[in-house]
């Protein structure tokens, strides 16, 4: 048997799979490597799509981190009060003086 | 949570709520002697930083907001203080917005400035009398700012009762929370630093 012979069989044999009737299928679970591919292929998409909703809910959870002030916002902002006040001390006492 | 965000009220309040914080922080900063500028650096500061102390209470958190301890140590200088706090924190943690400024000043602020009547004119010389009034101050100034809440937000069309009922209910753990941190702060400062705890000088004395 050549190659050219190997594969035009297993050709024929996933059409004539392909053309069997559904409630067929149902019956016998499929043995065949069609079948097992596409379980495969179903197998990984949904892995896969789980990894996804996974990554969306971690940019989502990364989002609203960075809507959340940090540590250098606390320091701004007690440095600029400081300097604030430190600006309006300044000031009364060169008034005083 | 006690902030109002921009576009909630209508024109004509935002632009009153600006002109009497204005006011109102200009009659506060006239009270300020130079020489309380650094108590009330400082208890400013500590009213910016309390706002990012959240307590998890059940499905959502609250978080502090210490107008009362500010008004009971600062007095009339409280309004300033704490105009200041809120215009750094509408900036840089986009907290309340930019627009609703003074209104939220009026909201936290006027409230402080009654608590530090109230504290002073209740304070009694013990210290345990003081911290309780810390204590009550610091729940009252909570109270009031809800109910300001309210206020402001009925002029947006809300319903004053409705509104004022959820934020007290909303509020209630941190107006126990708040009374306990300001009792707790005013019994200390009694103890170790009363001098704190006299009014602030005005500027002509």
């Amino acid at each position: 048997m050549t190659r050219m012979q190997k594969g035009l069989t297993i050709g024929l044999l996933c059409l004539f799979l392909a053309g069997l009737s559904g409630p067929l299928w149902a019956q016998a679970p499929p043995e065949n490597s069609t079948g097992e591919v596409i379980a495969l292929l179903k197998e990984q998409n949904s892995a896969l799509s789980r990894d996804l909703r996974q990554i969306q809910r971690e940019i989502a959870a990364l989002r609203a981190d960075l809507d959340k002030p940090g540590v250098k916002d606390v320091f701004a902002g007690i440095g600029y009060i400081f300097g604030l006040f430190g600006a309006a001390a300044f000031a009364a006492s060169r008034r005083k003086g | 949570m006690m902030h109002i965000s921009d576009g909630v009220l209508p024109l004509s309040v935002t632009l009153g709520g600006y002109a009497v914080s204005a006011g109102l922080a200009a009659w506060s900063a006239r009270r300020i002697h130079s020489r309380d500028l650094p108590k009330v650096a400082v208890v400013t500061s500590a009213f910016f930083v309390a706002s990012l102390v959240h307590i998890p209470f059940g499905p959502t958190s609250a978080h502090l907001l210490l107008p009362g301890l500010a008004g009971a140590l600062l007095g009339p200088a409280a309004f300033l203080s704490i105009g200041l706090g809120l215009l750094l924190q509408s900036i840089l943690f986009q907290f309340g917005g930019i627009t609703a400024l003074g209104a939220n000043a009026v909201m936290m602020g006027v409230p402080a400035v009654i608590c530090g009547w109230f504290f002073q004119h209740f304070k009694g010389r013990t210290i345990a009398r003081q911290a309780v009034t810390g204590g009550l101050a610091g729940a009252l100034g909570t109270v009031l700012s809800a109910v300001f809440l309210a206020g402001l937000l009925m002029t947006g069309g809300e319903d004053f009762f409705g509104v004022a009922k959820i934020a007290l209910i909303a509020h209630v753990p941190v107006i126990v929370i708040e009374g306990v941190v300001s009792g707790f702060t005013i019994g200390f400062l009694a103890r170790v630093k009363p001098a704190l705890l006299l009014p602030v000088r005005s500027f002509h004395d």
